[in-house]
């Protein structure tokens, strides 16, 4: 019994120095490649090399910083649109069953619609607006797709959350508004939390509509790093500078979020 | 208007505005023959763009690629999510800096994933290639036959981490009884996985596998980052295809078509799979 515990001890170790070194790896070599000049990078395996900071200012002088602005702020935006929306619908459809199933169907069924269906109305619609290649048209469109799974999470955690203290509050006099307000959200904290920032996520990493919608002027961040597409040996370095640019502030993010994010949705969310 | 009416109302009002609008809205271009740069030449054609759909062997071909990049890739992460997510919950030291490292890709923007390993892979100047190379082994990473596999390996990459954290949340809300009676009645560890841990999971698994899914159905960053489509259309998916035809060739109206009936198709599966859940569920 006790040799079969240490033979299972012995392999999840190993899965897990396997898993850390194949994330590892690819990120530390990117790393290498952006110190690299366009004449080192010839030589995939090089490890050793007078390292250069060209490629790094190549990339800050790119407007990166101004794309990272415009990511966070759509983000920011749209996940405070869907927030606040998204629970006052949540709780109305989680205590009173408003629209019964219907309404739960509906914001499952966005979640499931292909962004190539959405994307040309909005196209159409930015045109005639005159407001293509703005953040406006980036933010609606995100909204169609952040709106939904925030308010999907938030319907789980109201679910989940006790009705006594809520109901006690309404005994002691406060209003509906100022009970879901005061007592209500409280309690989901944690788990708006959680929503806000798988919302933020998916918001701060699309490229589709944000490459159709505002390709230019408007650039968000994934469109810009797209823009480092390149096979030129010169400027590998500099796109290598900019995917990492896009990956330090998440490994930091991370480090902050795993645990929270880990509970929050052990807190109820994903379920039917 | 009733408390209830009232709080609901702002969330539908946006989410016609959002989803419905649009949604009605390219019902209408795809029966029309809508060019983005010929705007004013926009013509009722009716359900003519379906029939062209229909026949597009690159279309169908788009479908199966797409197809296989969904089935194979969520398979893999699921099986390497779980292994590690069990691995993770036995783990005692640098529990949390573990955890956050190997969930990390998941946050990445998928574009960067998807450059990062163009240049890692590239047969002249990638570090992989190389590297095997030198051993004496030498493969094509973006060649005839490999490509659409090495952009599964890449989403196996970004997304095992997302069925890590969802497996992982499942198991620390598992109740411990079952396994602690497992253990007293001395049930081997594998039985025990078997017959315990997977049961329980079921319901979360299943939501992980529908989550991810319908998320790997929308690949577009890897695809535009590596290959293009290519060799060929080797690795053309529905929804690069779709932006290929509405964006490079202003084909709106049929673009349009192609969405819609791509969504016809996943709402379809969807629905029988939610009446199979349903199913297995009352049993």
């Amino acid at each position: 019994m006790r040799k079969r515990e240490s033979s299972w001890g012995i392999l999840s170790k190993l899965i897990i120095t396997f898993s850390f070194i194949i994330v590892a790896a690819p990120l530390l070599w990117v790393l290498l490649a952006s110190f690299k000049t366009g004449s080192d990078l010839n030589d995939p395996t090089l490890v050793t090399f007078t390292p250069t900071s060209e490629n790094w200012k190549k990339v800050f002088s790119s407007g990166i910083f101004q794309s990272a602005g415009r990511s966070a702020f759509v983000g920011v935006i749209t996940v405070a649109i869907s927030i606040v929306l998204g629970s006052m619908g949540a709780y109305s459809i989680s205590r009173y069953k408003t629209g019964k199933s219907l309404t739960r169907f509906g914001i499952l069924a966005a979640q499931v619609l292909p962004p190539a269906v959405l994307v040309f109305p909005f196209l159409d619609l930015a045109y005639r607006l005159r407001l293509s290649d703005t953040l406006v048209a980036v933010i609606a469109a995100h909204l169609s797709f952040v709106l939904p799974v925030v308010t999907w999470f938030l319907i789980g955690f109201f679910d989940a959350a006790p009705k006594e203290v809520e109901e006690q509050a309404l005994v002691d006099g406060l209003d509906r508004f100022a009970a879901f307000r005061k007592v209500v959200l409280p309690q989901v904290a944690p788990g708006m939390g959680a929503a806000a920032i798988f919302g933020f996520v998916l918001s701060w990493n699309d490229l589709f509509y944000a490459l159709i919608l505002a390709p230019g002027n408007a650039a968000t961040l994934p469109v810009r790093i797209a823009g480092f597409n390149t096979f030129r040996g010169v400027e590998l370095g500099a796109m290598c500078a900019a995917i990492l640019v896009s990956v330090v502030p998440v490994l930091i993010a991370s480090f902050f979020i795993q645990r929270r994010l880990v509970r929050g949705i052990s807190g109820g969310a994903v379920k039917f | 208007m009733s408390f209830r009416i009232r709080m609901i109302l702002p969330l539908i009002a946006t989410f016609v505005a959002a989803v419905g609008y649009p949604l009605f809205y390219s019902f209408y271009l795809s029966l029309t023959s809508y060019k983005i740069t010929q705007r004013w030449d926009s013509h009722f054609v009716g359900l003519n763009q379906y029939r062209d759909v229909f026949a597009n062997s690159d279309y169908w071909s788009a479908m199966k690629v797409t197809g296989l990049f969904v089935v194979i890739g969520v398979f893999l992460e699921l099986s390497l999510g779980l292994a590690i997510a069990l691995s993770l919950q036995r783990q005692k030291r640098f529990r949390d800096f573990t955890r956050s490292f190997l969930l990390s890709p998941m946050f990445i923007t998928p574009i960067a994933v998807g450059l990062m390993f163009r240049f890692l892979l590239n047969q002249q100047l990638g570090a992989i290639p190389t590297i095997l190379d030198k051993v004496g082994f030498s493969y094509d990473f973006f060649g005839s036959g490999n490509a659409l596999f090495t952009m599964i390996m890449i989403d196996t990459w970004q997304w095992t981490p997302f069925m890590v954290l969802l497996i992982l949340a499942g198991l620390e809300s598992l109740s411990k009884q079952p396994f602690e009676a497992a253990r007293v009645d001395g049930a081997k560890p594998f039985y025990t996985f078997r017959r315990i841990t997977i049961p329980m999971l079921a319901p979360i698994l299943t939501v992980a596998i529908l989550i991810r899914s319908l998320d790997a159905l929308k690949v577009f960053e890897y695809v535009y980052a590596t290959t293009r489509g290519g060799p060929g259309i080797e690795t053309q998916t529905i929804q690069y295809f779709t932006y290929q035809t509405g964006i490079q060739y202003y084909r709106l109206g049929n673009a349009s078509a192609m969405a819609y009936l791509l969504l016809i198709i996943v709402m379809i599966i969807v629905v029988v799979l939610f009446k199979q859940i349903e199913k297995t569920r009352r049993l």
